[in-house]
Formats: structure tokens, sequence, C-alpha cells
């Protein structure tokens, strides 16, 4: 065990391809525990790639990844929950038994229906959990996609772009589920593309070209560029031509 | 493995198809619908219709089967289902004996509908037992449901696990003894309908219906069917990991 007893996650020289695409490239990062991180980047960046690997879909050709102070296998799943991009839900199901399987799956045993209807009020879906998925809006669907993820109380939540989609109300809530997560141990990796997400973050990985250019806290990579009220958009920016620079 | 996780996903099958309505009910009454058809068309033929039964029966099975789990397989792939699935700690022999056993309940109960259709529409004759003919039908079901998941594995839309109809079922029609007895056949025809499941189906079906033989007269047929039934679905467990 190599990892730090600190850390949730700690991604060391990983390289992947999709045929002859490489996807991930040397990618090293390290995430702390209790904390929302943020993988930053444009589409294509290897953000999507690295969720998944960490997820355990994916394996590295090179390279080591550790969850939880564990070499990541199939036993390390049960410490994880994963939301994937599309909202991945049982259409024909009804809310109830969409989460209800996943607890199946996760053996949770006796504490079953109660942890159901636990994450189900948290995500405000109890009341409907009689309807079918088909009839739920997507913001509706994002909330109990999230709500499978989170129903074994995990230490490590995995959330491929969660917020897409959502208003700026609806994102606020999600935001606000986070940070109570936070306050728990709980620590969540973010894919996201959009500055606004970002901000919410405790600490930001900027990816490109299936690699890290910069990783910190989000006022650490903001002054980073030397510039009085940089944004985070512009920090990127700063990174990219900094890696061009010297590329 | 894990038998709590296994009978998970088929109850979630089961709880899926029995909440689709109008999928149960196309389900339900298309063998009873094709039989009836079938036995239309062989009018004032009886004898013809006795003798192509046990192959129809096979054929029928084999198609509706095939279909309905390679569409259902590749539906939790294209919608991700099947990823976020393999994301928690369920093996993938938990899935594919899930995904066996909740579907083998409809496949059951279709290939009940086409048996019973076949003595109860059609009225053919036959010899033997009535459920041997259900066990041999059962068994093929079987060998088809897991060859749907695996085939779908290659494809990646519903249009493309359509076109595995005419590459899987057809040539087992053709080669299968369907239309013409696998004897009667040139030996490199009759050496590739020894490879196909369809075959010792028909067989053994001919061989219970029309021969009147019991289970020690069709076991080497079974047994070949479930070798069948197991080498696809070890073959579909070499996949199911794939990316659509």
């Amino acid at each position: 065990m190599g990892a730090q007893a600190g850390l949730a996650v700690e991604v060391v020289g990983v390289d992947f391809s999709y045929g002859g695409l490489r996807a991930l490239d040397g990618l090293s990062l390290t995430v702390p525990r209790g904390v929302s991180f943020g993988l930053l980047g444009p589409n294509g960046a290897g953000k999507t790639t690295l969720i998944r690997m960490l997820a355990g879909l994916l394996h590295p050709r090179r390279g080591t990844v550790t969850i939880l102070g564990e070499p990541s296998s199939p036993q390390t799943a049960a410490s994880m929950g994963y939301m994937p991009q599309l909202h991945a839900l049982y259409g024909e199901l009804s809310v109830f038994h969409n989460v209800d399987f996943f607890t199946r799956m996760y053996g949770l045993g006796k504490a079953r229906r109660q942890r159901v209807e636990e994450v189900l009020r948290l995500v405000g879906l109890w009341e409907r959990r009689r309807d079918s998925v088909l009839h739920l809006s997507g913001g509706m669907k994002q909330r109990l996609s999230l709500a499978c993820a989170l129903v074994h109380q995990p230490p490590l939540l995995l959330l491929d772009e969660p917020t897409v989609g959502l208003d700026p109300e609806l994102r606020a809530t999600f935001w606000e589920h986070f940070r109570v997560l936070n306050s728990k141990g709980t620590a969540i990796i973010i894919s996201s593309h959009t500055m606004d997400d970002a901000a919410h973050c405790g600490e930001l990985a900027f990816l490109r070209a299936g690699k890290v250019i910069a990783q910190g806290a989000p006022a650490q990579l903001r002054a980073a560029t030397g510039r009085q009220g940089a944004t985070l958009e512009d920090a990127f920016l700063y990174y990219v031509r900094q890696g061009l620079d010297r590329g | 493995m894990s038998a709590a996780r296994t009978l998970a996903i088929a109850r979630r099958i089961a709880i899926q198809i029995m909440r689709d309505h109008r999928t149960l009910a196309l389900m339900l009454v298309m063998p009873v619908v094709v039989m009836t058809l079938v036995g239309l068309s062989f009018y004032e033929q009886k004898a013809v219709l006795d003798f192509a039964a046990p192959a129809l029966v096979g054929v029928i099975v084999m198609f509706l089967v095939f279909i309905l789990t390679g569409v259902s397989f590749l539906r939790e792939r294209t919608q991700g289902t099947l990823e976020r699935l393999l994301a928690t700690p369920v093996g993938r022999w938990d899935v594919l004996l899930g995904y066996l056993v909740g579907f083998l309940v409809f496949a059951a109960v279709q290939s009940l509908l086409v048996v019973l259709s076949l003595v109860l529409v059609l009225q053919i004759s036959y010899q033997g037992a009535l459920w041997h003919i259900f066990l041999l039908v059962l068994v093929l079901a079987t060998t088809s449901l897991n060859m749907g998941i695996f085939f779908s594995t290659f494809a990646r839309n519903e249009f493309q696990v359509m076109q595995f109809i005419p590459l899987v079922i057809v040539p087992q029609v053709f080669l299968g003894g369907v239309l013409v007895p696998v004897e009667q056949m040139p030996g490199y025809l009759e050496a590739v309908s020894r490879v196909l499941p369809l075959t010792y189906a028909i067989q053994g079906l001919r061989d219970i219906m029309v021969r009147g033989q019991g289970l020690e007269g069709i076991a080497m047929e079974l047994g070949i069917l479930a070798g069948f039934a197991i080498l696809m679905m070890v073959l579909a467990a070499a996949t199911v990991r794939r990316s659509p």
C-alpha cells in the first residue's frame, strides 16, 4: 500500500487508449478525502475515461489506481457510488424500484427499505416513488440517478457531469447535498466542463489531452496567473499556454 | 458469485417486463398468432403439418427468444444501465445468470404457448409425452437466450441486432433440417448442420413427436443442446464487459 492514508484516490502514471486514440497519457493525480474534487477540461480531455477507470470499468495499460488505500479491484467497487453521464435508469421501473435494485446490488440487507426512503427524501422524490421513470422530467431523472449512487453511503462518489441540464435552482440543491456529504467525510469526484461547477469545488484538476496540467484549490489556481480578478477560465487558459510554451 | 444478486437481477427483469404491458401482451399473443397462421397455411395438408410441426416449434421458439434477449441486452448497453451495474460489486456471472433466470420465465411461457398452440389450435397428431416436448424446447430456449446475449455484444443498435437474424437464425433454418432432412444434404453441408443447435432440437422433437421416443431416446440431443447453452454462456461472459 503505497498510498497515503488520507487519500481517497491516488492515480500514478496512467495510460489508456481507445484503439489508436490516446485518452489518458501518463496521468497522475491525488484526491483527498472529504472534499469535492473537480475534473475540469474541454470535451475529449479524458474526464469521462478517468471516471470510468476509477469506477473499475476500464483498466489502465500502464500505471496504478489506488482507491481508499487499496489497489483498484472488484472489491473496491463496494466503496464507490457511480453516476454516469447518461441517466442509466430502468425506464419501466418505478422510482422506488430503481433505487431498491441498487440497494440489492450493494447488499444492504434489512436496512434496505429505510435507506431507499432516506435517499429519496434527500433528493425530493419520495412523493413520486410509485411513478415510472419514463414519466419523470430530466431534472428528476438526474436526481434519481444521484440517489442510486448515494444509496449505500459510499465514502467515495464518482459523478460524471452531474449538473448538466439542471436549472440553477436544482444545481444549487445538488451542491448543497455535496457539501453535506463532504462534511461527513465523503470524497466526491465531479467531472465538468463548466467553470460554475468548478467554483464550488474544494480542489480542482485541469485536464487537457489526457494529462493533468494543474491541480490545486480554485484560489491557488487563479492566483497562479498573477492577475487580479482572474477567473478559473483565465487560470485554465494560463496553464494551457504554459504547457504549450514548454512543449 | 452471489445468489442474492443473481435473483435481484432476475426479479428486476421480471418487474420490468410485467410493467411494460404492451411488450408483455406481444410476448404472449405473438406465439399463438404465429402458430395459428402456420396452421392455416397448411389447411387440408395435415400429414405435411404433422411432419413439419417439430421443426416449426424449434424455429419459432429460437427466433422469439433470440429477439427478446438480444434487443433487451443491447438496450442495457446503449442506455448505460449495464455499465452502471458493472460498477457495483456484481460479478459478470451474476449478471448473466440473473438474465438467464429472469428471461427464462418468459421464454418458458412463450415456449409453452407454442407447444399448446400446436396441440390445441393446430391439433397436430403427435406421439411421446407433451412434457418431453416442453423440456426439449426449454433447453433450446436457454441456448437461444444465451445466443441473444452473446450476439448483442457485437451490435451497437437494434437495427444491427436484427441483421444477426439472417446471419444466425436463417442458416439454421435451411441447414437444421427444417426443409430438407440433414441426412439428404451434401456431405459438407451436413457437416455444417452438425454444429448448429437447431439441428439437434429438430432431431429431438421429431424423435418425440413422430417416432414416440422417451427421454432416453433424446438424451443425446438434450445433452448437446445443453452443451451449446453452456458454450454460449461462456462466450457471453467473455464479452459482457465490451463497451457499446
